[in-house]
């Protein structure tokens, strides 16, 4: 077997065994079924009729069906980028520490495998448990107003993926802080000061022109420039979850600068880690 | 090998292994034994590739640590094993043996598990086990894949006695099956029992290396012990000293020969041999008459 598919493997039994997680998948599960049983939607010659919530009417003019879904796509895709990306920060901000903690690192390193191997399968293993939540949700929610509304769209599903791009660059960072320092609480920390710093990004244009022009500006500047634009990417995720046109200009170049930083995180994580003793 | 931690922020970093120099023959015991701060872990965790010398080369069954397929014939038990609690004892060995890049062999994880005495907590959580029980699996999982050399540091430690004579009586198993034995512990008397050689590490340097007999070993002295009634004058004067206890006398001679006619004198002046043996040193006197003139004695291992 692979030894990164090993640690994954590894990586994945620890965190079934987590009862916030198991918790998490309930919650998720709860929320799907309390709106597949709670929401009734009338929909006539493909415009949404009338719609009840608990019995109680929704009040709103007759629009076609996936303009009147639009709003809850895009607020669906917000609380899965956002909600997701902090969940899985507090959720796995402990498997890295805790697979280097003192008596596990050495057993594991006195294994047959490379030191690279324990980091992209730890990577691996967090990003299949978060793309596993986040699709779970995602075609919950998208089978649930098919079924109700008769409108298909893969929107949110490719929200969802993007929220995962958007995970992986946070989680990229906090692998990388736990190469240096075993530390579930400053590996959540560094993913949070991350995710705020990714938010600031997305809106540097407007934020820039509040700090005073020259120095401090100017820093400002350089300082978001080298963070990848995560609310633009929710954003993004938003327009193409309630299928409306993207406000960013090009979205390739914002997934492919996430990943750059992405992956450049994981390379100082791993080069960090080549050269540590345990 | 010399092994430095550089500290951040400081100029001076924490020498743990000062020039050490050691070779351990294939298929031995090895004992690896001195007081705390001696530089054993660090030591161990070299040979393991988990620690990277500052200086030199360390060479484990003809290759390098760094490369897995030498690691794939190594079985380790660290000190504090850290084991996931929510597993199975059979997942966490099928895991290992994955990880070994060998096939799972489920029958052959219950075989270990039971070879180590944990046949009746197969079903069990390890979080539920006891110090001893995760010692056990940790062992079992150092044996997976019949590794050519076992390095364990403090493999009895938290086992009760009856489990510490099934542990010793599976070391000295892999031992006859030709496994190179590395033992880091605390307790000399486990490594007096199981160990064929044993090197003493003292400040970071091995201080004495060597076979246990010949370490032990007195130089040319021998304890005799002769029937109530001897003669101590007469002993005396045939060069014998008197010992601590009634009827006990030490007498030095360099060979057979010396020794016999020391015996026959004692024997011509009436008295009665009962006991004859070699004038050894326990380990722990070796290890206290080694380390003790640095200053160092402390709890060994």
């Amino acid at each position: 077997m692979n030894p990164v598919l090993g640690i994954a493997g590894y990586v994945l039994r620890e965190a079934v065994a987590r009862k916030f997680i198991l918790a998490f998948v309930v919650g998720i599960t709860l929320v799907l079924s309390v709106v597949a049983l709670s929401l009734r939607i009338e929909v006539v010659d493909g415009a949404l009729a009338a719609s009840r919530l608990f019995g109680e009417e929704l009040r709103a003019s007759i629009r076609s069906v996936d303009v009147a879904l639009r709003p809850v796509y895009t607020a669906a895709a917000f609380i899965v980028f956002y909600g997701g990306i902090l969940f899985g920060i507090v959720a796995c901000s402990d498997f890295a520490p805790s697979l280097l903690s003192p008596g596990r690192i050495e057993h594991l390193l006195a294994l047959p495998i490379q030191r690279w191997h324990l980091l992209a399968g730890t990577f691996l293993g967090v990003m299949v448990l978060a793309l596993g939540g986040t699709l779970y949700g995602t075609t919950g929610l998208v089978l649930i107003f098919g079924v109700k509304a008769g409108y298909w769209t893969a929107g949110p599903l490719i929200a969802g993926l993007m929220a995962c791009v958007g995970f992986a660059a946070v989680y990229a960072v906090m692998l990388t802080t736990a190469t240096l320092v075993r530390s579930a609480a400053l590996c959540a920390a560094s993913g949070f000061l991350f995710l705020i710093g990714g938010v600031i990004a997305g809106f540097r244009q407007q934020i820039s022109p509040a700090f005073e022009e020259g120095l401090s500006r100017s820093t400002f500047e350089a300082v978001t420039l080298m963070l990848p634009r995560l609310s633009s990417l929710a954003v993004a995720a938003g327009n193409i979850a309630s299928s409306t046109p993207l406000e960013v200009n090009s979205l390739g170049m914002l997934l492919l600068g996430v990943l750059v930083f992405g992956f450049g995180a994981l390379a100082v994580g791993f080069w960090r880690f080549e050269g540590k003793d345990y | 090998m010399r092994k430095t931690y550089r500290r951040a922020f400081r100029k001076v970093g924490n020498e743990a292994l000062r020039g050490m120099d050691l070779t351990v023959p294939e298929g031995s015991a090895f004992g690896l034994i001195g007081p705390n701060g001696a530089g054993k872990t660090t030591f161990i965790k070299s040979i393991l590739g988990i620690v990277q010398p500052t200086e030199g080369t360390v060479r484990v069954l003809g290759g390098s640590p760094e490369d897995p397929r030498i690691r794939a014939r190594i079985g380790y038990l660290p000190e504090r094993l850290h084991l996931p609690g929510s597993w199975t004892p059979t997942a966490f060995l099928a895991t290992v043996t994955r990880l070994k890049g060998l096939k799972p062999d489920a029958a052959a994880d219950l075989r270990l598990l039971e070879r180590v005495g944990l046949a009746d907590a197969v079903g069990r959580k390890i979080g539920g086990y006891s110090k001893g029980m995760r010692q056990r699996l940790g062992l079992a999982a150092a044996m997976v894949g019949s590794p050519s050399l076992l390095i364990l540091d403090e493999p009895t430690d938290g086992i009760d006695p009856m489990g510490r004579l099934e542990v010793r009586r599976i070391l000295l198993e892999e031992v006859r099956k030709g496994t190179t034995l590395f033992l880091n512990s605390h307790l000399l008397a486990e490594t007096e029992r199981v160990c064929d050689r044993v090197a003493i590490l003292a400040d970071g340097r091995v201080v004495r290396e060597g076979r246990l007999e010949d370490l032990a070993r007195g130089e040319a002295r021998w304890m005799v012990r002769f029937a109530p009634g001897v003669d101590a004058g007469a002993l005396t004067a045939a060069g014998f000293k008197r010992g601590s206890a009634d009827g006990v006398f030490h007498v030095e001679a360099q060979d057979p020969m010396a020794l016999n006619a020391a015996l026959d004198k004692a024997r011509a002046g009436g008295a009665l041999l009962v006991e004859l043996r070699r004038d050894g040193a326990d380990l722990e006197s070796v290890l206290l008459g080694t380390v003790a003139p640095a200053g160092a004695v402390g709890v060994a291992a």
